[in-house]
């Protein structure tokens, strides 16, 4: 009903338009006006309705994918129509009326009718696509908050800190430095998280500072190579975006293994595309997860998000390596 | 004295138990392992009095240890998970230490081993909690009379065979012995998916390719790879009801 009401208002303005006009035609052929107005009531109204009945057409054809050639064909029909109707009606009503000034006059009106159904339609456009714009913020600012949460595993931080207070016993100086590290890391992690997007250099900081800490807990079992070509260091992605993915990969690649092994991250652009890879070994015999992780389908959901649903996120298995491959393009 | 073995995939966790047992004149480590297929051949080995188990390792998980073991330590677990405390009771675990703890709550659990040493009667508890586990195993850990461990993940089995008082696992074209009941395994794996299709065969849905009538009454389960496996009339009601 409530799109209804910016209609029918126009309507009555059109009626009133006509009732107006049509006196005013009446008065000067010598009527007075008190006659006048009563004559043009009845036409104005019915009018009203013709007006009503063109929203119709207009909407069945919106003027950005409809050719002009067929909404002037289409509604130059229109006009002859409502025009010859509401001629008929004068002249039914009162047989002394000038036909071609009325048929004008209808043609006037029916035009200004067509002018306000487009005008109150694009409003109605333009407000649905400002009202899909902010559903989409929404819907982006969550994504952001939940790549946030899911980011900081709780077993992460107690694992670590279990770190920390076994090196306080016997070796208090690398206690402070492992206490240094995550608190560095999780400083950093608050800094960049806060921001839209950030260099992937920072990024890759981020997750060499996330390694710096599992090397604490995991010593020789894990390794860790970091690449990154010169020409991708101040792509721009959004914060965290990377750093669950390399968190996977030791959570559920070198934890999995009695020897470990490396993790290895590479980020290079090329030719206005960006390829990064991360590659970790995985037991194959390891108890099937349930599906995509979180950290993965969120990856993917901020990686369609920032490219329009042109990158591509990849993951695959072969030779004791879980690879996952993720491409942007500029 | 009391014997202990700690297992813990990370050495810096292993250091604070150390540490922690180090103060203690009546305790002694005999043995310290980073994976589980170490702690099975540590406990084997050294018939420890408890052992100080971390869940999450590689290869095998605490729980699977467990049931590797014929021995029957107290157990301990140490672990940053909290949410395995309820299977933990349920293989009659000791007590549940959470990464980091206190030296006072390590103290208090050491007090609980040792009255729980002098009083009990050491029942082989762990085997009698692996059939207890709510959720379906993934993967079936088997160990052979050798000491050799072999890990099978569930969807590589074919199907499974009686064979006495043990089961032969049908898994890559080749039969692995495992000593327990067939029944006690269909209890632990995943019921859609294992069907006791005759008394002495528990078959992997998966490897289904038809069922053929053999004679009236008697069928036949035709698997992927050929193999024929007897249907009984129970085994067909069931494999019915899921298909």
């Amino acid at each position: 009903m409530s799109q209804w009401r910016p209609v029918l208002l126009a309507i009555a303005a059109v009626a009133v338009a006509a009732a107006g006009a049509s006196t005013l035609l009446l008065m000067r052929d010598g009527m007075a006006v008190e006659s006048a107005l009563m004559l043009s009531i009845g036409p104005s109204v019915l009018f009203g309705f013709i007006g009503v009945a063109a929203r119709y057409p207009c909407r069945a054809m919106p003027l950005r994918s409809t050719s002009t050639t067929r909404i002037l064909l289409v509604h130059a029909g229109g006009a002859v129509v409502a025009s010859a109707v509401w001629l008929a009606v004068w002249n039914a009503w009162t047989p002394s009326v000038d036909s071609t000034t009325m048929f004008a006059l209808g043609v006037a009106l029916y035009a200004l009718t067509v002018t306000m159904h487009y005008l109150l339609l694009e409003l109605d456009t333009s407000r649905q696509a400002e009202e899909a714009v902010l559903r989409y913020r929404v819907l982006a600012r969550e994504a952001e908050l939940k790549a946030f949460k899911a980011q900081v595993d709780p077993h992460f931080l107690f694992n670590s800190l279990n770190a920390v207070a076994s090196l306080c016993g016997s070796r208090p100086d690398e206690a402070r430095q492992m206490a240094q590290l995550m608190a560095d890391f999780f400083r950093q992690t608050l800094r960049l998280g806060a921001q839209e997007r950030i260099s992937l250099e920072q990024e890759l900081d981020l997750v060499s500072r996330y390694m710096a800490i599992e090397r604490v807990r995991f010593g020789d079992r894990l390794a860790v190579n970091i690449h990154i070509n010169d020409a991708a260091r101040q792509w721009q992605v959004p914060p965290l975006l990377l750093q669950p993915l390399a968190e996977n990969a030791v959570r559920h690649g070198i934890a999995s293994m009695v020897s470990g092994g490396a993790v290895d991250v590479s980020a290079v652009a090329e030719g206005g595309l960006l390829r990064i890879r991360i590659e970790n070994p995985a037991d194959p015999d390891r108890p099937a997860g349930g599906g995509e992780g979180i950290g993965l389908a969120n990856a993917r959901g901020r990686l369609a998000a920032i490219s329009g649903g042109r990158a591509r996120l990849q993951t695959s298995e072969a030779g004791g390596r879980y690879r996952v491959d993720i491409e942007v393009p500029a | 004295m009391i014997r202990a073995v700690v297992v813990d995939d990370e050495p810096l966790a292993r250091d604070v138990i150390r540490e922690f047992l180090s103060g203690d004149e009546e305790l002694e480590i005999v043995a310290e392992c980073a994976n589980g297929f170490e702690a099975v051949k540590a406990v084997t080995d050294h018939d420890p009095d408890v052992l100080f188990l971390d869940i999450q390792m590689p290869k095998l998980d605490g729980f699977e240890v467990l049931s590797l073991i014929d021995r029957s330590p107290v157990v301990v677990f140490v672990t940053a998970h909290d949410e395995y405390a309820l299977r933990a009771f349920e293989v009659h675990a000791l007590d549940y230490l959470l990464k980091p703890f206190s030296e006072e709550r390590f103290r208090a659990v050491l007090q609980r081993v040792r009255g729980q040493l002098a009083a009990r009667d050491r029942t082989p508890a762990a085997r009698l909690g692996s059939s207890l586990r709510g959720k379906p195993l993934q993967r079936l850990v088997v160990r052979s009379e050798e000491g050799a461990i072999d890990v099978l993940p569930v969807a590589r089995i074919d199907y499974i065979e009686a064979d006495d008082d043990r089961v032969l696992i049908a898994t890559a074209g080749r039969k692995v012995p495992k000593q327990q009941t067939i029944g006690d395994v269909a209890g632990e794996l995943d019921p859609d998916r294992f069907v006791r299709v005759h008394r002495s065969y528990l078959l992997n849905l998966d490897r289904l390719e038809k069922i053929e009538l053999y004679a009236k009454d008697s069928r036949v389960a035709i698997l992927r790879d050929g193999t024929r496996l007897p249907v009984s009339r129970a085994g067909y009601a069931r494999l019915k009801e899921l298909l």
